[in-house]
């Protein structure tokens, strides 16, 4: 018993040194940032501060997640148990995947920090070890767990992008986020989410996420990761495959739809049965089997980079065939998830503030803004674009507010409201705004919102005249962020 | 102690007497029990039974009067008098849900007896000496009430807006025709209430319909179907080139059903109907009733095919209109408002279950449906109907089943066409469904970020929805109203 004891003891006595005290490289982040305003745009938010972690990697660089350094001011790091804090810079952001790169620019900072290594994709089931600086204490914090699942995950920081994500049992809280997930001694995730309602679960960014972030950026821009533009529907009705002269074997999946404007609207088409995409074979549920874990086959989608082709092996017509899908990050997505660090385009005239509608308005209206937003404004965001593509405008701006005056007091829609057309023009995007008011009128400016035809009239050259004065009256620099 | 409890008595009975004697309500004033079939709205194949409780006015010869309201899909109504004891069978003999009223009657010549017709307040309705009465607990209740206002707003069974009367009194759940009465009379029946406000048709409303309906000329309320909207701005006005002081209702939508000639087009100023001018935040003076909305002139003794009066602004110059009110039909809008006296449609097709989809059906989804209902559903509530498409078909539910295998997941999706055949109608889904294609159903559902298509064996249908029926213990694949 004795030597078994001693055992361990000596085993606890190597193993630090033997890993290299990864803590050396972890690193505090403190964040001071201001966000916009989405429904004033010309605003922003109270100045906050928070903090998350992050570690050196090699090329002098830390890597954290996009949501620690967001509509960041300024930039704080501390090196472990050094008191002297260092300006750091964003140099590249995913707010698709959370993960950011920042620079300190100060030299020293690197001096006797050992760079981190990335590992494999870690195993269910195997152990590994958080390193960060959650909220209780100053110090760092280790915790360790194993490896609960791996798939497909939510991303919270954008919302509306789900990519390979880890769960597992060591706990990550707030300020956890952005540290390193260590294996043998190598990083096999960056922590960044946990859950809210399940126990014991927090979740971690894997290396080929990760990786797809660093290759991304060798270009010097980061474009992010790109999507399928295909809406596939399990095959598994015997009818369904015997129609489509396809052998009743659990092999492929059914294109369903296609998204408008999408690459793969010009090389794929409803009822295509996808059998392989890349090197993984597809199953009748749409997953495939990627390092031993089975997920959506929008992973194997997800391992390209944006602009890159796919090889995927179809059925269509009665035989398979190859084809080369082109693949794209959707431009779209990002009005449909959170955005940050770009803060919104507004125009103001006559004090009427126009902007792009967006999750982030939508969001203006309070946490129940799918019920207080109004039908209009949410189909318009997000259903016409698969209803009614061709009445889809690029760029729906809506009146986010009227900043009263005498030229604009007696407007009943004082905001939040679709607009359709100004003096006749119908309003695609914010540069049409500008362009129809820039177009003669009678007299009077005719604004037109959705849905039922209201509409209201600016006098022309009272607007002319007030426009400055509105926006000294409300502290406004400029009338425009285009 | 005799004595004492005579004075007590007298005291007590003092308000009432002001208004009528306590007898001449308990011998105007009926109970009514109404059982009624419900149904599940996602298993329309179930009904259950519904009692409530209601109150009755005599208001003539073998004549109750009570609101429609809760007597759709009716199967039993019990009359009781004096609050207790026999209970009488009785009938519906006219019901307009658009209105909110119904009269019935009962065959046993025995409930009549002592009973005595209220008579409505005519004129100018009175703002004081108003009581709330009814029957509880076998005993007659009659509250204070206080007048609060007349307003124009949705009826409590259509989106017809017409003339309510608002009142505060402590009764609690009113709204199931509790009679309103002043100096002995009738000021209105109760549709509703929230809060202390109790709302009541009014006597003035109520008693042209019944008038109409006696002499057999009640074609049932018209409505003004299209969309106004107030003006303030000085600029509109120059813009539409109205000269003098801002005045009149701007309309703004005009719908294409019902479609009324001549019409209104949006951008038509609404100066007057029926020779009374309308402000520009649209309302009017009503002699009788103060500043009320422009919709209570459809409505205001008036009725469907009768023609309002317009003065309007159009293009630049005031022109008049003879508008000829349309009927209310509840299936005018893309998803019919309501579908009183009609066990749900639905047919089972192998598992599939279709189901018209229409406002009931969204109610199911509780008191606050249009926030519970699934956004896209509630979303086509405010779409128009076309030629193409009259109404929707949903897909409500699967029932698992190996003849479905792989959609048992499908639910609550909008049917665009079965076998290449537009849907509308639950009758369309039958029809399709006789002409499979190559010995497959293809179902194709609307446009959506939702599963677009499935395929069936046509061939097997037939046994996979026996066997379906029997599984679920559905005693029938389709229920559809006769045309």
């Amino acid at each position: 018993m004795k030597y078994i004891f001693s055992f361990l003891f000596v085993l606890a006595l190597v193993l630090p040194a033997r890993a290299a005290d990864p803590e050396k490289a972890v690193v505090q982040i403190f964040t001071f940032s201001q966000e916009a305003d989405w429904d004033e745009p010309w605003k922003f938010g109270p100045l906050r501060r928070s903090s998350g972690t992050g570690f050196v990697i090699k090329g002098r660089r830390i890597m954290t997640n996009a949501h620690v350094v967001s509509w960041a001011r300024q930039l704080m790091v501390k090196r472990y148990q050094d008191p002297r804090p260092y300006l750091a810079r964003v140099v590249f952001v995913g707010h698709d995947c959370d993960l950011a790169l920042l620079e300190v620019e100060d030299s020293q900072f690197y001096n006797g920090v050992e760079p981190l290594d990335f590992g494999p994709l870690p195993k269910v089931r195997s152990t590994v070890v958080t390193y960060g600086y959650p909220a209780g204490g100053e110090q760092i914090s280790y915790t360790r767990g194993v490896v609960s699942r791996i798939e497909l995950q939510t991303y919270a920081h954008i919302g509306n992008r789900s990519l390979l994500g880890v769960q597992t049992d060591a706990a990550i809280n707030p300020g956890n986020s952005g540290g390193p997930v260590i294996q043998d001694d190598k990083v096999i995730g960056v922590a960044f989410q946990g859950m809210p309602g399940l126990e014991n679960a927090g979740f971690f960014i894997p290396p080929p996420v990760i990786q797809h972030f660093l290759d991304d950026i060798q270009d010097g821009k980061y474009d992010g990761f790109p999507s399928a533009g295909i809406r596939t529907a399990p095959l598994q009705n015997a009818a369904f495959r015997r129609k489509l002269k396809l052998p009743d074997d659990d092999r492929g999946v059914r294109v369903d739809s296609i998204t408008p404007g999408t690459p793969a609207a010009q090389v794929l088409r409803p009822d295509d049965v996808v059998l392989q995409v890349g090197q993984y074979p597809v199953g009748s549920d749409g997953s495939i089997v990627y390092e031993g874990n089975r997920m959506s086959m929008a992973m194997a989608v997800q391992e390209a980079q944006h602009g890159h082709k796919i090889p995927y092996r179809i059925w269509r017509g009665g035989k398979e065939q190859t084809l080369a899908v082109p693949v794209e990050v959707s431009a779209t997505d990002k009005v449909l998830g959170n955005q940050y660090d770009l803060p919104p385009r507004y125009f103001i005239y006559g004090g009427l503030v126009f902007t792009p509608l967006s999750l982030d308005y939508l969001k203006t209206f309070g946490r129940s803004w799918s019920d207080t937003a109004g039908a209009e404004l949410t189909y318009e965001l997000f259903y016409r674009r698969h209803e009614s593509p061709t009445t889809l405008r690029s760029e729906p701006i809506v009146l986010s507010t009227v900043l009263a005056d005498e030229v604009n007091a007696s407007f009943r829609v004082r905001g939040r409201a679709m607009v359709d057309k100004i003096n006749g023009v119908r309003i695609e995007r914010l540069e049409d705004v500008i362009r129809a008011f820039e177009t003669p009128s009678n007299g009077q400016h005719v604004v037109e919102f959705l849905p039922k035809n209201t509409f209201e009239c600016l006098e022309r050259t009272a607007a002319d005249k007030a426009h400055q004065e509105i926006l000294k009256t409300y502290g406004i620099q400029r009338d425009r962020r285009l | 102690m005799r004595l004492f409890f005579l004075t007590l008595c007298l005291l007590i009975s003092a308000p009432l007497l002001r208004a009528a004697p306590a007898s001449d309500w308990e011998n105007s004033l009926v109970y009514l029990e109404v059982t009624r079939k419900t149904y599940e709205v996602l298993q329309p194949w179930t009904p259950k039974a519904r009692t409530v409780q209601k109150n009755g006015l005599i208001i003539g010869p073998r004549e109750i009067l009570t609101t429609a309201e809760e007597l759709s899909d009716r199967t039993l109504i019990r009359v009781q008098k004096g609050g207790r004891g026999k209970w009488w069978n009785a009938e519906v003999v006219w019901l307009d849900y658009h209105a909110n009223l119904a009269i019935l009657t009962a065959s046993d010549a025995t409930l009549w007896a002592g009973l005595k017709p209220a008579t409505f307040v005519t004129g100018k309705p009175p703002k004081d000496g108003l009581q709330v009465v009814r029957w509880r607990n076998g005993n007659l209740e009659t509250r204070k009430a206080e007048f609060n206002q007349f307003i124009v707003e949705d009826a409590r069974l259509s989106f017809i807006q017409h003339l309510q009367l608002e009142a505060s009194t402590e009764m609690q759940g009113v709204g199931w025709a509790e009679p309103l009465v002043a100096g002995g009379k009738v000021a209105g029946i109760a549709s509703g209430q929230g809060g202390n406000n109790a709302r009541f048709l009014p006597a003035s409303f109520i008693e042209p319909i019944l008038t109409a309906r006696k002499a057999g000329k009640y074609p049932g309320l018209g409505y003004f179907p299209f969309t106004w909207t107030p003006v303030e701005n000085p600029s509109t006005f120059k813009f539409l080139k109205l000269p003098g002081d801002p005045r009149g209702a701007l309309v703004v939508d005009v719908p294409k059903t019902p479609a009324p000639e001549p019409n209104l087009k949006p951008r038509d100023l609404i100066l007057s109907v029926d020779g009374f001018d309308v402000d520009n935040q649209g309302y009017y003076k009503d002699p009788d009733y103060g500043q009320l909305i422009v919709e209570n002139l459809g409505s205001r003794r008036k009725f469907a095919g009768e023609v309002v009066k317009m003065k309007i602004w159009r293009d630049g110059a005031q022109t008049n209109l003879d508008y000829k009110l349309p009927k209310l039909d509840y299936s005018v809008k893309l998803l019919a408002e309501q579908t009183f006296d009609q066990a749900p449609e639905y047919l089972i097709a192998g598992g599939l279950v279709f189901q018209p989809l229409n406002i009931p059906m969204l109610r199911g989804f509780g008191e606050d449906w249009k926030r519970r209902a699934p956004f896209r559903l509630v979303h086509f509530a405010g779409e128009a109907p076309t030629a193409e498409r009259t109404a929707l078909v949903a897909l409500t539910s699967v029932l698992p089943d190996p003849y479905v295998l792989g959609y048992q997941d499908a639910r609550l999706l909008v049917v665009d066409t079965i076998n290449g055949q537009k849907i509308s109608r639950v009758t369309d889904v039958q029809i399709a469904l006789q002409q499979p294609q190559d010995g497959f159903h293809t179902v194709e559902f609307m446009r959506g970020d939702n599963l677009r298509r499935i395929v069936l064996d046509a061939g097997q249908m037939d046994a996979a929805t026996k066997r379906i029926l029997e599984r679920y213990r559905i005693p029938a694949a389709s229920h559809i109203a006769a045309k």
